[in-house]
């Protein structure tokens, strides 16, 4: 018989369809099932905020750079331009952010690391612990370090070593100053910091002109605000500290006597110095300046609520150098006694380079405006009463700001006074001019309409300036740097390890060469990658022998190579599906 | 006195190119008649031109107001976004600035500056040349429209353009070739407002305009269409706009238009009184 019969019947073939569907379909649903009962990693996202390149165009370049290298290692990266004043208010001011790229003005001494690091200050405003870090391992070393004698040293290396492992933050490179000047002016250093503009003033060679010396300068908003202990605005580097002086200044490593006319430290079971101040001095409005100043400062610096608001709020500006200070007594009018709780003589006389504030105005503005914010630190304080050398003329705008000499200031006739003065001054005060680009103050330079800019023109304009006729280009490496900070609240950068791979992912040799086009010195030593250009206390070998490890760049030429990213966060137990970084946890 | 200066020049070179045009296209005869009834004319468009006026005055009066709204308050920062979108589609501002001569640079920035600035004038001179104030008081109303919308976008968002994301991805090539126009541009507009393009959308609307008046003035539909393509252009190959803000600008050029053919300022005040009267007015007491 030919007749074999349906191999399977279609009541069969049906049967088997539905099971198979069926059992099919069961495996479908048990993972649709586990997928929506456990929620698997996802991808790790990092927003990378920094100031637009009209602000900063370094900054910018940076952030960049940095954003396509965290997506070659798979992360989700996002660049957020910022304007300044509001990336201060985000980053120092809300800790909203997970990393930022910022140029900070640089450390002056080892221990400004305790303003920016230390836990005490993880709830504080400004520089003080942006990174929102807490690390009693770090707390511990900050605290032996101020009161150590005799290894200072030895704790300051201990520190270093820990932050080159946990990396809060990393440094990139250190920037040159840089300026153009007229041809017939001396200009020492491209001006900056109060001093610059002090020995530029007083250079003989500069004969004298009864006119202001002119400066140009850019950005936006800079004369909106001259509020000396405010963070959250831009700033004009150095005007402020021309109107407001300290009791010292650090010029050069050294602390210069500038209102104190003397101060002997006495060494008992608490470090005490008593103060002398100069003889004769005024503030601004005429009002004299005296003893009672001078303690309401420190008092003031360190609840501007004088008392109101519990627990106190701090300026944000000067912090660490005011925790120095425990308390200051006053003497007669023209001495105070100030005492530090543990510390060493070479610590506390940091807490002299404070900018003094007259009482009578500033005792005023204790009034609480808003939540934890004073007035003292919402006025724009638009006509600034101060006792330094210079003082603000009435004319005022938004693209120019006059500093007019203070003839009354002790230190413009005395004999005895810091030698950077001598000569001082050859100009009949400073005009700052402002333009919208640092392109229009180089057209400004080159036409004769100002003397010199200030020391903050990017490096591309080194090139146009060189070839200009009637200038010159002036340049001087300075202890400023450009950082990468990390939010260590952040689900995966409070894991020291992912901080540290993220650190490696910039190349900072390329970065000085071709972004700073040169100047600039890329952080190569452990103290430069936490912020110390000269490495003076960075002796031992043992320190330098490891290679930090934050340098071996995974990539070339400033790109970071995708397989040799991912085999380091693979090395911290990172896992990858699809080319995506994966969440430690989830 | 940068800014003095570029105003100065501004003006000279402007004024130049609004006489020949003025003589080209809408010629003597029509000038004349103008200039006779120009009393008329004016009455005619005033309340167009009193919207304008006090959109510009609300921009004006509200810098300092919107910023803060903007910067602190809402805070929505879409850069990332425009720049991811302009990334996923081709690359746009990338590609024109890889053509990049000095040439073709000084071109774009003669368009941006002069050319815009122009684009913007001729258009009140020709429609108020002409036999009817219809076509001005669109104009007008257009305009208003633009800079109106285009506030509460400037409100709503940040955003920065491209030079300012990544100077070496993206040139900034105007205030490269010309910085002292920054001076200008600070004047006018700040560097968080790039969404949409206000210069985009304002040349966009002289052009869809002079598509509809050009039984009028058929010389300046193809004049006006050049010169607005290349401002938008321009842009974007001067680093200063995404390509979603030229987009967007030219969206809101056809809204913009569309209020001005559709609407009239009169319509609108009148439909405006007419809904506060109804929810506010006091009904009268005696229904009869």
């Amino acid at each position: 018989m030919d007749d074999v019969g349906p191999p399977t019947t279609r009541r069969q073939l049906l049967a088997g369809a539905s099971a198979g569907a069926a059992s099919a379909l069961a495996g479908c649903w048990e993972r649709l099932w586990s997928e929506a009962e456990t929620t698997g990693p996802e991808q790790i996202s990092m927003t990378i905020k920094t100031v637009p390149a009209d602000d900063d165009e370094l900054a910018a370049t940076i952030a960049s750079q940095l954003r396509e290298n965290y997506e070659a290692a798979g992360i989700d990266a996002t660049h957020e331009p910022i304007a300044e004043a509001e990336l201060y208010r985000d980053v120092l001011l809300e800790g909203d952010y997970d990393v930022f790229v910022a140029r900070h003005p640089g450390l002056d001494e080892a221990d400004a690391l305790y303003g920016l690091l230390h836990s005490r200050y993880v709830s504080e405003h400004g520089w003080q612990n942006p990174f929102q870090l807490t690390d009693v391992v770090v707390d511990d070393a900050l605290e032996t370090q101020r009161s150590a004698t005799v290894d200072r040293d030895d704790d300051l290396e201990e520190l270093l070593e820990h932050l080159l492992t946990t990396t809060p933050y990393t440094v990139v490179a250190y920037t040159d100053a840089l300026c153009g000047a007229a041809e017939e002016l001396d200009v020492p250093v491209p001006p900056k910091r109060p001093q610059d503009y002090v020995r530029l003033l007083a250079r003989s060679s500069n004969d004298s002109r009864d006119r202001p010396l002119e400066v140009g300068t850019y950005g936006e908003g800079l004369t909106e605000r001259l509020n000396p202990i405010a963070v959250d605005r831009s700033r004009l580097e150095g005007l402020v500290d021309l109107l407001y002086d300290p009791l010292a200044r650090q010029i050069d490593g050294d602390y210069v006597p500038w209102l104190a006319d003397d101060v002997t430290w006495e060494e008992g079971r608490r470090l005490r110095a008593e103060v002398t101040l100069r003889e004769g001095l005024t503030w601004h409005d005429d009002k004299s300046l005296d003893a009672d100043d001078v303690a309401f400062t420190y008092e003031f610096l360190g609840d501007t609520s004088m008392g109101t608001v519990d627990g106190g709020v701090p300026a944000p500006r000067f912090r660490d150098r005011q925790s120095l200070v425990e308390s200051v007594d006053v003497g007669d009018s023209r001495t105070v006694t100030v005492s530090f709780p543990e510390t060493s003589r070479e610590v506390a006389r940091r807490a002299f380079t404070v900018p003094i504030l007259p009482e009578h105005v500033w005792a005023d503005r204790s009034d609480v405006v808003a939540n934890r914010r004073t007035e003292a630190l919402a006025t724009d304080n638009d006509d600034p009463v101060g006792s330094g050398l210079f003082r603000v003329a009435d004319v005022t705008t938004d693209v120019e700001i006059e500093l007019e000499p203070f003839d009354d200031h002790v230190l413009r006739t005395t004999t005895d006074r810091p030698d950077v003065l001598e000569g001082f001054s050859q100009f009949e005060g400073i005009r700052f001019q402002i333009a919208p680009n640092p392109g229009a103050i180089v057209d400004a330079l080159v036409d004769g309409e100002i003397d010199l800019t200030t020391g903050e023109l990017p490096p591309t304009y080194a090139e146009s300036i060189r070839e200009a006729d009637g200038v010159t280009r002036v340049s001087e490496p300075t202890d400023a740097f450009y950082m990468i900070g990390y939010n260590s609240q952040h689900a995966e950068l409070g894991h020291p390890h992912v901080r540290r791979v993220c650190s490696q992912l910039l190349d900072r040799e390329h970065a000085a060469t071709e972004f700073f086009d040169g100047f600039a010195e890329p952080a190569t030593t452990p103290a430069q990658l936490v912020g110390f250009r000269d490495d003076a206390w960075d002796r031992d070998d043992d320190v330098d022998d490891t290679e930090p490890e934050l340098l071996e760049f995974p990539g070339s030429d400033g790109a970071a190579d995708p397989g040799q990213s991912r085999a380091l966060f693979r090395a911290i137990h990172y896992n990858y599906e699809d080319d995506v970084l994966l969440e430690s946890s989830g | 006195m940068a800014l003095a200066d570029v105003l100065l020049e501004l003006a000279f070179v402007v004024a130049a190119m609004l006489v020949t045009a003025t003589l080209v296209i809408v010629g003597p005869r029509r000038i004349v008649a103008a200039a006779r009834g120009f009393r008329w004319r004016l009455e005619t468009c005033l309340l167009p031109f009193a919207a304008l006026v006090v959109v510009l005055l609300l921009r004006w009066s509200t810098q300092d107001i919107v910023r803060r709204l903007e910067r602190r308050v809402l805070q929505n920062n879409i850069t990332p976004q425009l720049f991811a979108f302009d990334q996923a589609l081709f690359e746009p501002v990338t590609i024109l600035q890889s053509f990049q001569t000095e040439a073709l640079t000084s071109f774009f920035v003669f368009v941006y500056i002069y050319g815009y600035a122009f684009l913007l004038i001729f258009p009140f001179i020709a429609y108020f040349a002409l036999e009817e104030m219809d076509e001005l008081s669109t104009l007008v109303l257009a305009f208003t429209a633009n800079y109106a919308i285009g506030l509460i976008f400037y409100t709503l968002f940040i955003a920065f353009g491209p030079r300012n994301v990544d100077p070496m991805a993206f040139e900034g090539l105007l205030y490269d070739a010309f910085p002292q126009s920054g001076a200008l541009t600070h004047e006018v507009n700040q560097n968080t407002n790039v969404f949409p393009s206000l210069h985009t959308s304002l040349s966009m609307t002289v052009f869809f305009l002079a598509w509809v008046t050009r039984t009028k003035y058929p010389v300046w539909v193809p004049v006006s269409g050049v010169l607005a393509v290349s401002v938008a252009l321009s842009t974007m190959y001067l680093g200063i706009h995404w390509f979603s803000d030229v987009i967007a600008g030219t969206l809101l050029a056809i809204v913009s238009v569309y209020i001005g053919v559709n609407y009239t300022v009169e319509g609108i005040v009148a439909g405006v009184r007419e809904v506060v009267a109804s929810r506010l007015g006091p009904p009268s007491a005696d229904g009869e």
